[in-house]
């Protein structure tokens, strides 16, 4: 655009329709933040959205920090007992490259799972005996066995997850989605995040994974803790109650006017709009995340975790509670994942944390009919290797990381569930039917919301961005036919 | 004609009738480039698609079919024309699939520009600026400088008019705050207020630009440009330190160094020739990219990807192009190929630098860089050695003397050994007292004195105990001989395992191996020798460290030779005492590498030092005399280091007492002098390896798939290298900095506009290529340009030009006119009102509440923030530690800023997250803001102090209190109606807390104490009253 003039001029009546924001703000912004009622498929700045039907309104996207491992959790492999303490064949490697941490590594002994496996479902799909939960609800799940991404390590590949690009500076894919359809509650963030503790080895995380890149910082995710204040400086000063700040406000609200009077701006209006969001928020947050009045039935669903604050179980009860109040995109990442030594030990006690609520929270969703339109993802970054990391003893064994091949199980609307997608080779280690790498995930979430991920872009630096960066194709087989 | 009426008033809004000229720049350009660059445009994926709309030559040829896309003058005959316009989905251009799509009116600007005779310029941004005269306005009288001409005529062409002047409280409140990144004070204001004269606006300006807070606020803008943090980013974002950088960056601006001059060292400060410390920080600019350190990355993977960062960085903000683009193939839509991009990239790849980084601390290359104040120390203690070096020797003749004499009388079996840092010395001889460990040890002659003799299963457990850390610099030395090859452990610190942890000098299979290990297999440096050691002859051995947890920086000698070697590990960064655990491992000879690893032969004379001995010294204690064999040759048969050695044991052991105090003295400042080096900052610098390093082309931009050779150069499209400049890092900043550059002037003064007035001339600041945008006033960007030129690219003189100009000097109250015209103000017939940036916001809340700490410069300190925010997503063990005292009110640029979870008031409030570069100002309104500015410790206690400076200095009524608070944030008196409100606010407050119990909680916001002699319910009330200021709208607005 290189008028000045006429780029005021279009902004000036799309303004005039949906109010006015800050400088830089799009039009989802304001729906995102101010009001609800303006979030309808006309406002989108996806070019003729919905490009198709769409069926998910919103994503609970559980992320297993570190790289859970494929071969202990879903990626059956009865052939690997008899191989145990191999040397992976070279026609398996094939000069893949190595992480630094094994590249010293003289051996590279095959590590069979030590976990039992069994069929469940009507389709007779393999879980590790660490997964009871999930199994309960395989027919509501769709596993994928052939995911796989470029990056080899934890900081760069999260990145990739998240944004569709290894280096920081990109959107995240819930900043997306808050960019392109904002939010369907007028007092909570479009896109919020929620961190728990492992037991297991713990990689960091970073602000960046849910940042919104070149988009402006309103679709960000937002993060929320554990404890007193949910969402930073959320409460009021101790001695300051509810009835002075909404004075405070009343107070500030005239004074802003005043100004609003003499200058004219309306972006004073959007500011008495923000300050009177912040005062809802800290209504509906503490609400929303005051567990107290949840029946005991749902923590028993829950498992014994869930009435920990702060515990991945207490983030799965929380993010039906915020699916249920509208929240587009909630993200729970869960640390621990990274068993490069004693994993057997590890990523039971990973189980142990994440499976029981994993599998409730599906359950739960579907009990209130909400499962046909939220869209539940649960995986990692990466997968891990077939040989051992380290030591292999008859109890014990480690696996590095590992890019060729991961799983990931999808649930919820638009999803066809109750299938197992994709295969991998005898030593989980090269996809041989389907692959399915992170842009086509992503193309295909995009998809579930019925956005056509190469029409969701945005210009910064003279070339359009889209999460899919220049790939991405729809992996149909998982989606439901309409 | 009709048509043409209709284009008129679309896109000719901003035109006078007469100008329904379309310009190639301004109107067609962005469209080809936008809509059409990306299948017809330079890159060279489109080379199966013959019709290119990227160069006029191309563009204007005859097509295969006969046909011409464009022909001049004839919209009707060109091919162009009839496709962007068919009916027929099949034929339209752009095509369905590309997504694109060209508006009516884009149509009718390309066929209107057709039908005006189709003229091509190249791209504006590449033709050097033009010096437009000032062009002639209406209403001269309301021109101050030349920028006010330019802005005028454009008004004038819309019919718009400027605004008023801003009222003085506005003006100097904006000034200060844009200029120093602070409020005024009340007494400034009231200064401004009386001054009568003239010239009181511009006295103002040259105070402000005189005020050492002028450079604190131009480095905000800087620091994000360069990407400044004080972690080093990825996923153990560790610390880093680089604040000596940050703070050359304040003192460069202070003392209006010439933006070339300046730009030229942040880019090549290094390579100047006699580089002053001051130039080799500056070329820090280029170091502040992140740096991996996680153990399992590829490091050549991370070292392309610095040399990208700077690259991108470099052309982003020097040079406003998005180069980054051209990574993997050539540039879309600016003439920028592929093969350019590596030219550039030629310039910044030749660092010495290893693609894995040090975890926590600065990786190499890295410079000690001391502080004014401890070079001035340095100086001083210099001085004195050298005073004490001149006294001995002015006794040189009568030290000779008396030596002679002692050189006669020495014993046998003496040696010599630098005494200073001296952990301890073990000759291995009969004398011992050591337990031996595994069985007896022997003591047996020696090359040097007595030797110890090892088994292979036997050492010698000292008993002693090192403070040493991976931090610590030491030297470890000894003789040894073997039978066989050499091998075993021969003096080390470290748990008697083979993955045990410590440190030691060993022998592993004839080479000499010196290992640090804090945690087995990763947190490690080993490092050996590429000579290997022979049997059956005796060898002195000596290993030093610096402490710098660099591998590169483990030196191995040899026979009193600096040996090379091979860096097998380098990724250390555990201290041994790592979250307080305990390291207290004894020194062994001849063990402490594992039972399977015992020395099997002869040690002797064994040294630790916690210093990095001198090449020289170590030589000497590679002299396998003692002092009587020295003693016994002729002085003239002895060589330098002989007579040295004799003159050093002389002056230690046996000179008269005056000379070997002289000598202890001097020895006590050099230790001095030593310690006090070790306590200075470090900061990473640029720096290329001696000799040019290959740089390939990177197939699609992949590590490991290098392509041609290339050389560096400078893009085609530009001016070239200026003559006489070479071919490395400097000549490219020469040429970045050179006049000839269409881009840096224009792009350097675009982003001083954009500080002042929120939006760059041209929008986006960093992109000047085809897909940025136009400036809004291009004659006046570019008059800018050369006046800064002219200026001898003078800063502070651009910024006063700037500020003291009628355009910036307007009021920000909007007409309705032209507020419906213009909203976004880019013509600028009203004064810049724009919300301030994050720093700001902070820094006035404590100026305003008298809480500021100003200190130019430092570490980064730790303000108030949330607990827990660090660990929550960090590596385990780390962990926000804050500050107290002056750390929770020094100004914003000095907090310590951590990439991957950076402080939570700076990123509300749009602060960039430094991850990369970033200069385009955005500001964003959230309610996560409101919360911030309304609940966080750091702004309620600023609060409470303004509430207390309104009791204690505001008067005596609340009226006089309430209107002096408001213009502590403000800068002005409330009006009547503002005042009323204010009033009955503290009315509700003074109501409120008269529950003491919630006045006193209220009040327990941040550490500094109040004044106990006010009373709790006033104190609340007038601090709720301070913080509703600190909220409005206009407190964190500049007006």
């Amino acid at each position: 655009m290189s008028d000045p003039i006429q780029e005021s001029e279009l902004l000036q009546t799309r303004r005039h329709f949906f109010g006015r924001g800050a400088t830089g703000i799009g039009i989802a912004a304001l729906s995102s933040l101010l009001s609800s009622e303006i979030a309808s498929a006309d406002t989108s700045v996806i070019p003729g959205y919905p490009n198709f039907p769409p069926a998910a309104k919103r994503v609970i996207y559980l992320f297993q920090h570190g790289a859970p491992s494929q071969l202990d959790l879903f990626d059956y492999k009865p052939g690997l007992t008899a191989k145990r303490g191999s040397d992976l064949p070279e026609s398996v490697r094939m000069g893949q490259r190595l992480t630094g941490m094994s590249a010293f590594q003289a051996k590279f002994p095959t590590a069979p799972s030590i976990f039992k496996f069994a069929q469940h479902g009507g389709q007779g799909a393999w879980l590790s005996e660490l997964l009871p939960h999930t199994a309960k609800i395989v027919d509501d799940i769709a596993i994928v066995k052939s995911l796989q991404t470029e990056q080899i390590n934890h900081d760069p590949a999260v990145t990739f997850c998240q944004t569709g690009f290894q280096l920081a500076g990109r959107p995240s894919i819930g900043s997306w989605l808050a960019y392109g359809l904002g939010s369907e509650n007028k007092d909570l963030p479009a896109f919020i995040v929620m961190v728990s503790q492992g037991v297991g080895n713990t990689q960091a995380l970073a602000d960046r994974m849910w940042n919104s890149g070149f988009l402006s910082t309103e679709y960000a995710g937002v993060k929320f803790r554990s404890g007193h204040d949910p969402v930073l400086f959320l409460s009021n000063p101790g001695g300051y109650e509810t009835a002075a700040r909404r004075r405070f406000l009343d107070d500030l609200g005239k004074l802003n006017q005043l100004n609003q009077h003499k200058f004219q701006d309306p972006e004073i209006s959007t500011r008495i709009a923000q300050y009177e969001m912040a005062y809802r928020m800290q209504a509906s947050v503490p609400e929303l995340t005051d567990l107290s009045k949840e029946p005991d039935s749902i923590f028993e669903m829950y498992g014994p975790d869930s009435r920990k604050p702060g515990t991945f179980a207490a983030n799965c009860i929380l993010a039906r509670r915020l699916a249920e109040r509208g929240v587009r995109f909630i993200q729970l990442f869960h640390r621990g994942w990274d068993q490069h030594s004693n994993l057997p030990k590890e990523i039971a006690g990973q189980c142990r944390q994440t499976d029981q609520p994993s599998a409730a929270l599906i359950q739960d969703l579907k009990q209130r009919g909400m499962l046909k339109d939220t869209l539940v993802i649960w995986g990692g970054e990466f997968g891990r290797t077939v040989y051992s990391q380290g030591t292999l003893t008859e109890t014990n064994y480690g696996r590095d990381h590992h890019p060729r091949c991961f799983s990931i199980w999808m649930a919820g609307a638009g999803i066809k569930a109750g299938q197992v997608y994709g295969e991998t080779d005898d030593f989980s280690y090269n996809i041989t039917k389907n692959p399915v790498d992170v842009h086509d995930l992503h193309a295909t979430i995009l998809r579930c919301f019925g956005i056509d991920h190469t029409k969701l872009t945005y210009k910064h630096q003279g070339r359009r961005f889209r999460l899919t960066d220049v790939s991405g194709h729809i992996v149909n087989d998982l989606l439901q036919t309409t | 004609m009709n048509r043409l009426t209709l284009f008129c008033s679309l896109v000719g809004f901003g035109l006078t009738c007469s100008a329904a000229t379309v310009e190639f720049n301004r109107d067609v350009r962005p469209i080809l480039s936008d809509k059409c660059y990306i299948c017809h445009g330079p890159d060279a994926k489109n080379k199966h698609i013959p019709f290119r709309l990227d160069h006029e030559e191309d563009a204007k040829a005859k097509l295969a079919d006969g046909k011409h896309a464009i022909v001049e003058g004839h919209p009707e005959q060109s091919e162009m024309v009839r496709r962007i316009s068919a009916e027929k989905p099949a034929m339209r251009m752009p095509p369905a699939y590309t997504g694109t799509k060209l508006t009516p009116k884009e149509i009718e600007t390309i066929t209107t520009w057709i039908a005006q005779g189709a003229k091509w310029e190249k791209h504006w941004a590449f033709l050097p600026p033009k010096r437009y005269p000032p062009p002639q306005v209406k209403d001269a009288a309301w021109v101050r400088n030349p920028i006010d001409a330019f802005v005028l005529a454009r008004l004038e062409k819309e019919n718009l008019h400027p605004s008023p002047e801003a009222d003085r409280e506005t003006l100097i409140r904006r000034v200060t705050l844009d200029l120093t990144g602070l409020p005024p004070t009340p007494a400034e204001i009231d200064a401004f207020l009386n001054d009568k004269s003239d010239r009181a606006y511009e006295k103002v300006v040259d105070r402000l630009l005189a005020s050492s807070r002028y450079g604190e606020r131009m480095a905000f803008d800087w620091l994000d440009a360069a990407r400044y943090a004080d972690t080093n980013g990825y996923q153990y974002d560790g610390g880093r330190d680089m604040w000596r950088w940050r703070d050359s960056v304040i003192a460069a601006y202070n003392r209006n160094e010439p933006f070339n001059r300046f730009a030229l060292e942040q880019l090549a400060g290094d390579m100047l020739p006699n580089a002053t410390l001051d130039q080799k920080i500056a070329s820090g600019f280029n170091r502040n990219h992140r740096i991996n350190t996680e153990d399992g990355i590829i490091p050549e993977e991370y070292g392309v990807e610095y040399v990208v960062d700077r690259v991108a960085t470099t052309s982003s903000v020097f040079l406003g192009l998005t180069l980054g683009c051209s990574r993997c193939h050539n540039h879309k839509f600016d003439p920028f190929t592929q093969k350019e991009f590596y030219q550039l990239y030629a310039y910044f790849d030749q660092v010495p630098e290893v693609g894995r980084g040090i975890k926590y601390g600065n990786s190499p290359p890295v410079i000690a860089a001391p502080t004014a104040n401890q070079q001035k120390e340095l100086a001083n203690v210099n001085d004195q050695i050298a005073a004490a070096e001149h006294k001995l020797e002015a006794n040189n003749k009568s030290i000779e003397h008396a030596q002679k004499s002692w050189e006669h009388h020495l014993p046998k079996d003496q040696f010599w050994s630098p005494t200073r840092d001296l952990i301890a010395s073990f000759p291995l001889d009969s004398k011992d007292q050591f337990k031996p460990e595994g069985g007896p040890i022997p003591y047996v002659p020696g090359r040097h004195g007595q030797a110890a003799s090892f088994d292979g299963k036997t050492n010698l457990n000292t008993g002693l105990l090192t403070p040493l850390d991976i931090d610590d610099p030491f030297t470890l030395s000894a003789w040894v001989y073997s039978d066989a090859t050499p091998d075993g452990s021969v003096v080390s610190d470290m748990t008697d395992n083979p993955r045990g942890k410590g440190y030691g000098l060993h022998m592993d299979h004839g080479k000499v191996h010196v290992n640090l290990t804090s945690v087995w297999v990763d947190d490690a440096i080993r490092v050996e020798s590429e000579e290997t050691l022979a049997p059956h002859r005796w060898y002195h051995v000596a290993a030093t460290y610096d402490g710098s947890k660099v591998a590169d920086h483990v030196h191995i000698y040899i026979d009193g030779h600096f040996a090379k070697s091979k860096v097998l590990m380098d990724t250390l960064y555990r201290p041994y005492r790592n979250a307080r655990r305990k390291f207290d491992v004894p020194v062994r000879i001849g063990g402490g590498w594992g039972p399977e690893r015992r020395f099997h032969g002869l040690i002797s004379g064994v040294h630790l030092y916690s210093t990095v001995l001198s090449d020289e010294e170590i030589s000497a204690l590679a002299v396998p005399d003692s002092l009587s064999i020295l003693a016994a040759k002729k002085p003239a048969a002895r060589t330098p280091l002989e007579n040295k050695i004799l003159r050093w044991a002389f002056l230690d052991t046996a000179a008269p007492p005056r000379y070997r105090d002289q000598w202890t003295q001097l020895a006590a400042l050099r230790l001095k002098k030593e310690k006090f080096e070790r306590t200075f900052p470090t900061v990473m610098i640029m720096q290329d390896v001696p000799e040019r390093r290959p740089t390939h082309l990177l197939v699609r931009g992949a590590y490991d798939k290098p392509g041609e050779l290339v050389q560096p150069g400078v893009p085609a499209v530009l001016n070239p290298l200026p003559p006489n400049a070479p071919n490395n890092r400097l000549g490219f900043a020469e040429w970045v900095v050179d006049p000839a550059n269409p881009l840096f002037s224009r792009v350097t003064v675009n982003r001083f506009w954009q500080m002042y007035f929120g939006m760059g001339i041209v929008k986006s600041v960093e992109d000047f290529g085809s897909q940025g945008d136009y400036p809004s006033h291009p004659e006046l960007l570019d008059w800018l340009a050369t006046e800064f030129i002219q200026e001898n690219w003078n800063v502070k003189a651009m910024q006063k030009l700037i500020v003291t100009s009628a355009t910036y000097r307007q009021s920000s109250e909007a007409a309705p006119e032209a507020l419906q015209r213009d909203p976004d103000n880019r013509l600028l017939a009203r004064g810049p009102r724009v919300r301030l940036p994050a720093e700001m916001i902070r820094d006035q809340a404590l100026a305003a509440a008298g809480l500021l700490v100003e200190k130019i410069g430092g570490p980064s300190v730790m303000p108030y923030q949330p607990p827990g925010l660090w660990k929550e997503i960090g590596m385990q063990d780390t962990d926000y530690t804050q500050g107290h005292g002056a750390d929770l009110y020094r100004r914003s640029l000095y907090t310590y800023w951590k990439r991957t979870a950076a402080p939570p008031t700076m990123i509300n409030f749009d602060a960039s997250l430094r991850e990369d570069c970033v200069v385009r100002a955005v500001r964003t309104d959230t309610p996560l803001q409101a919360l911030n500015l309304m609940d966080s410790e750091q702004f309620l206690e600023s609060a409470r102090f303004i509430g207390q400076r309104m009791l204690e200095e505001g008067g005596n009524t609340p009226d006089a209190r309430l209107r002096y608070g408001f213009r502590l944030a403000l800068s002005r008196y409330p009006t009547a109606a503002e005042l009323g409100v204010l009033h009955d606010n503290l009315q509700y407050d003074l109501d409120y807390f008269s529950d003491p119990a919630k006045a006193k909680q209220y009040l327990q916001q941040g550490e500094a104490p109040a004044d106990a002699k006010l009373k709790p319910r006033d104190l609340a009330a007038y601090a709720s009253v301070a913080s509703l200021i600190l909220n409005l709208d206009e407190t964190i607005t500049k007006e």
